[in-house]
């Protein structure tokens, strides 16, 4: 499908020069730049984003280029660019970066117009060396409890730092002071935590069940294995995602790692969990109109309900909400996650 | 002495530790330069003057400027277009042209031929190539 | 059986012809690599189904890195980061004429060096995944420190030439240190109001290619464009003839090349362009003439060229019993597989043997193809010299800023970093410091702060360096080897020549 239309492009390219720089219908630009908050073509981002770009070129008949920029440069290029021919897709990163402190992040509910979202990666997890003492990520928090310092391999100020952030909040809340026992690893990309482990830097690390299922797969005696402790992602999320699982580890064993299965509370009542969720923003002048097309659209588009089983093959979960119900939704993440991570740092 | 060898980092500041071992590094070798090749240094006037009074002016000059002037035009007339690589279109074709007529040596109607041809056909082909068939971003 | 099929597919193999030419243009085009080669056309892959297109994009990569070494010699620009030390001693060979063997030579080793590589990738894969897990921050610093050494060697005043290295090391750290790579995300040595640009730093390969690519031409319009070679300069006379006699005595180096290139490519972070760098200073640190390197030393072509053909094989060790990429090309590599449904990690090898298999033929073919297609063409290759430079030149700056801007998907610094340090090379011959140690020094600066940082980080001790493992007093060994070579040459040097002020 793919092919044809940009073969088809392709040979009408020349032609392109004649045509209009707006489509008549919807008033939407006739070119489309859709900058992500990742600078890798291979990553879940990039995926993502670009099922939705074909899904809504084929919808709208428009061209959409999908541009693998990484953050900084796409908050750039979407400030740069009211006319709504630049839009941006990122995740729970954008605002979770802003929380952290990280230097030079906006703050995307203020300085840009939040739309609606997109899909799930349901993969977030924690992860131990095979022979490790802990079973669950219950056994870490009882662990620091008991007074034992457990090292956590993350990468800072984002997605990854955010679960351990969660643990170190409900040590505190059933022993104060004992979160003092949970201590990051700061390191890079998947392969620096997975080496932190493998180097025995890191008792604990962050990674995800696309990436490190195979290794939870090798005999114990393998040097390289590890075991799921937790997946943060929301039990409404997990059951969506294919019976089947990804590799050998099916749906069940998954929700077995993740809430209420598995408990880090985040408040007394409620149990901390995280869906990284992929969602579109806009520059906050566009024209409401133009942004409002689009979210029909996917709108739309989901009521297809063709781009589901793209995502679902490729192991996301499609989660479309209406912008306006989106702003909601990621604002009142936003203000929780806001909570713990200010509370810890106040100390 | 085992305390001697310790180090502990501060991961805050731990963006500093190598650009300051680097820029002492370099400052002292700068230093050892200085010392070393102080007549040279001190002689570098006569080498600018003479680089400046051999240099082909038009040529070296003329390149900086077009260049520079493509650049600026490239972004701000994409613009006019978004998203469609017009903008690098539009400005290769002249840039190509105008080097060209300055790099050459006897304009002959033979190279002229040559070289227009060269400058009229690239551009779009790989504009096209890279913007419609590769589907990347152009100014 | 399924191999078979493959075989007299002719899909399969018209895609890996198809792909290595495409590929080894991709690499002979200045500021085209082979990273973007595979970037372009994996979303052109989708509907091929994964061995197909993976036979592709192999092609392409093997193609892509196999390509940098036609401008590297006959133009002196390198066309992919990695064929920068062919650059070395292949444009010197072209300028006394031996441009032709100079190429031949380069195909050779190529090809030898992707065949030590898929050996390695074919029969090793498991146990050489797991020998590179033993490499911490503390190995890997060091062996970029060890490719850092070559700075000195490649220097003809040393006393400059490290300090242009250093210079090149404190470049590569402006802007953030970066987060994904295990960073604070802070920006430090950005000078005031230039942060909206500069946050990002400078990127590499604009730097690469305005430092080659545009100085020369710079170069070449302050003396007034003066008419470049003809064909006949190149033609093959009795003092350029190639045989492959110019490999007698070259076996060793060629399949250490090649080695080295192989593990560079499997230890993950360590960059794809460190392979050449790393091979070529084995060469010289080992070889009874180092004084002829950089001079244009055939050994020299060999142990670039047969390094950087080396990481194609290597950098899929880690993807494929790791599931993580050995450089950034077989980083979109796990694009193509997690699209086709497909999970790459420890099991990928037992449980998809098929495609396993196929991947090794493709690899194969494509090597065997690149050597036959680069031998036949190597007179048009050869014709790039005698393109008139008014035509020649416009278009090599053009595809510079096709290159620059689409590197990281439509940055317009990314263009501008291209003229400044085209100008920065321009000034850096007039200041007498050197290209070659800078752009060293450029390439593995942050790889080396990272390593550096983070290996104190993490042990929280200086002597960690000497007591980490036995791998670390190797390397040490190596590295005071290559020192000492230096130093020597550089004594050597000195008595030759009489001191001039």
């Amino acid at each position: 499908m793919t092919v044809t239309r940009r073969l088809l492009l392709s040979a009408a390219g020349a032609a392109l020069i004649v045509m209009p720089v707006m489509t008549e219908a919807q008033n939407l630009p006739r070119n489309i730049r859709m900058v992500i908050g990742s600078s890798s073509t291979g990553g879940d981002t990039y995926q993502n984003a670009s099922i939705l770009a074909d899904a809504l070129s084929e919808h709208l008949g428009v061209n959409v280029r999908v541009d693998p920029v990484g953050a900084s440069e796409a908050f750039k290029a979407l400030a740069r660019d009211s006319r709504g021919t630049t839009i941006m897709m990122h995740h729970d990163q954008s605002y979770l970066q802003e929380l952290y402190g990280v230097e030079g992040s906006p703050d995307i509910f203020e300085e840009f117009t939040v739309g609606p979202t997109i899909s799930v990666n349901p993969g977030n997890a924690y992860l131990v060396p095979a022979d490790s003492p802990y079973q669950t990520i219950e056994d870490v928090l009882a662990a620091a409890e008991a007074g034992e310092r457990v090292r956590v391999a993350i990468q800072p100020g984002g997605v990854s730092e955010i679960g351990f952030t969660a643990m170190r909040n409900a040590a505190r809340m059933s022993a104060p002071g004992s979160e003092d026992n949970i201590v990051p690893v700061n390191t890079g990309d998947q392969a620096d935590k997975n080496q932190a482990m493998w180097d025995d830097l890191a008792d604990v690390i962050n990674g995800s069940i696309q990436a490190n299922e195979q290794f939870t797969q090798l005999p114990e005696n393998d040097p390289t294995a590890m075991r799921f402790v937790w997946i943060t992602a929301t039990p409404e999320t997990l059951n969506q995602a294919p019976e089947a699982g990804l590799g050998e580890t099916d749906r069940a064993e998954m929700l077995s790692f993740a809430a209420p299965e598995v408990s880090v509370p985040m408040t007394e009542e409620e149990d901390f969990t995280f869906d990284k969720e992929f969602f579109l923003m806009f520059n906050i002048e566009t024209d409401p109109a133009l942004v409002e097309a689009i979210d029909t659209a996917m709108g739309e588009i989901y009521a297809e309900g063709e781009i589901q089983q793209r995502f679902l093959d490729a192991f996301f979960t499609p989660q479309y909400r209406p912008m306006a119900e989106a702003q909601e939704h990621l604002r009142a993440k936003n203000d929780d996650y806001e909570t713990i991570i200010s509370e810890l740092k106040s100390e | 002495m085992d305390n001697l060898t310790r180090v502990t980092i501060d991961f805050q500041t731990s963006h500093l530790i190598f650009p300051i071992m680097i820029a002492v590094l370099l400052g002292l070798l700068g230093l050892a330069i200085l010392v070393r090749d102080r007549a040279a240094i001190l002689g570098s006037g006569r080498m600018w003057a003479a680089t400046f009074r051999e240099m082909d002016k038009p040529r070296f000059l003329g390149t900086l400027a077009l260049t520079v002037v493509y650049f600026l035009l490239m972004v701000p007339v994409g613009n006019i277009w978004p998203n469609t690589g017009y903008g690098f279109l539009i400005c290769s074709v002249p840039y190509v042209i105008v080097l060209g007529l300055l790099f050459m040596h006897e304009r002959t109607p033979a190279k002229l031929g040559a070289m227009l041809a060269v400058a009229l056909v690239a551009p779009p082909l790989i504009w096209w190539l890279f913007s419609e068939v590769f589907f990347l971003t152009l100014p | 059986m399924d191999l078979l099929a493959h075989l007299i597919d002719p899909w399969f193999l018209g895609l890996i012809f198809g792909g290595t030419l495409m590929g080894i243009m991709f690499g002979a085009i200045p500021g085209m690599t082979a990273t973007m080669a595979v970037a372009v056309c994996l979303p052109l892959t989708f509907p091929l189904g994964l061995v197909n297109s993976l036979a592709l994009l192999l092609s392409l990569y093997v193609g892509g890195i196999t390509g940098g070494l036609v401008p590297a010699i006959l133009l002196g620009i390198p066309g992919t980061p990695s064929s920068i030390t062919t650059t070395f001693d292949g444009f010197p060979m072209a300028k006394r004429g031996e441009g032709e063997r100079a190429l031949k030579i380069a195909i050779v080793a190529s090809v030898v060096g992707g065949l030590v590589s898929l050996v390695a990738l074919y029969f090793f894969a498991p146990v050489l995944a797991q020998f590179a897990i033993k490499f911490s921050y503390v190995e890997k610093f060091l062996i970029i420190f060890f490719a850092l050494t070559v700075m000195a060697a490649l220097s003809s005043d040393m006393l400059l030439g490290i300090f242009s290295g250093v210079l090149g090391i404190f470049l590569s750290l402006v802007g953030t240190y970066d987060i994904t790579n295990g960073g604070n995300g802070h920006t430090r040595l950005i000078p005031p109001g230039m942060e909206y640009w500069l946050d990002g730093g400078f990127a590499l390969l604009p730097v690469l290619i305005g430092i080659f690519g545009v100085t020369v031409i710079l170069e070449e319009a302050e003396i007034g464009m003066p008419r470049g070679q003809s064909l006949k300069d190149i033609e093959v006379g009795p003092h350029s003839r190639f045989s492959f006699s110019v490999f007698r005595g070259q076996w060793l180096n060629l399949i250490r090349s090649g080695g080295i290139g192989t593990f560079v490519g499997i230890l993950p972070g360590v960059g794809g362009s460190a392979a050449s760098i790393l091979s070529y200073t084995a060469a010289k640190t080992t070889s009874r003439h180092p004084e002829r390197f950089g001079k244009g030393e055939p050994a020299g072509v060999i142990a670039s060229e047969a390094g950087n053909n080396g990481l194609t094989g290597g950098a899929l060790v880690p993807l494929l019993s790791l599931g993580i990429p050995g450089d950034s090309t077989t980083a979109l590599l796990i694009g193509a597989f997690a699209l086709q449904g497909i999970q790459v990690g420890p099991l990928f090898i037992g449980q998809n043997a098929e495609t396993w298999n196929a991947m090794i033929v493709a690899m194969l073919l494509s090597n065997l193809v690149m050597l036959v297609t680069m031998f036949f063409a190597i007179r048009w290759f050869a014709m790039v010299i005698a393109v008139p430079k008014q035509i020649l030149y416009p278009f090599i700056l053009m595809m510079c800023v096709i290159g620059a801007y689409t590197i990281n998907y439509g940055i317009i610094f990314d263009v501008w970093t291209l003229l400044i340090f085209g100008l920065f090379g321009w000034l850096m011959a007039k200041l007498r410091l050197e290209v070659a140690p800078f752009i060293i020094g450029f390439i593995l600066g942050p790889s080396a702060e990272i390593y550096f940082v983070k290996s104190l980080e993490s042990f929280g001790d200086l002597t960690i360096f000497f007591t980490k493992s036995w791998i670390a007093v190797v390397l040490w060994i190596l590295i005071a080897a290559s020192v000492a070579g230096s130093i020597a040459i550089s004594r050597r040097n000195a008595r030759m020549i009489s001191p001039s002020a």
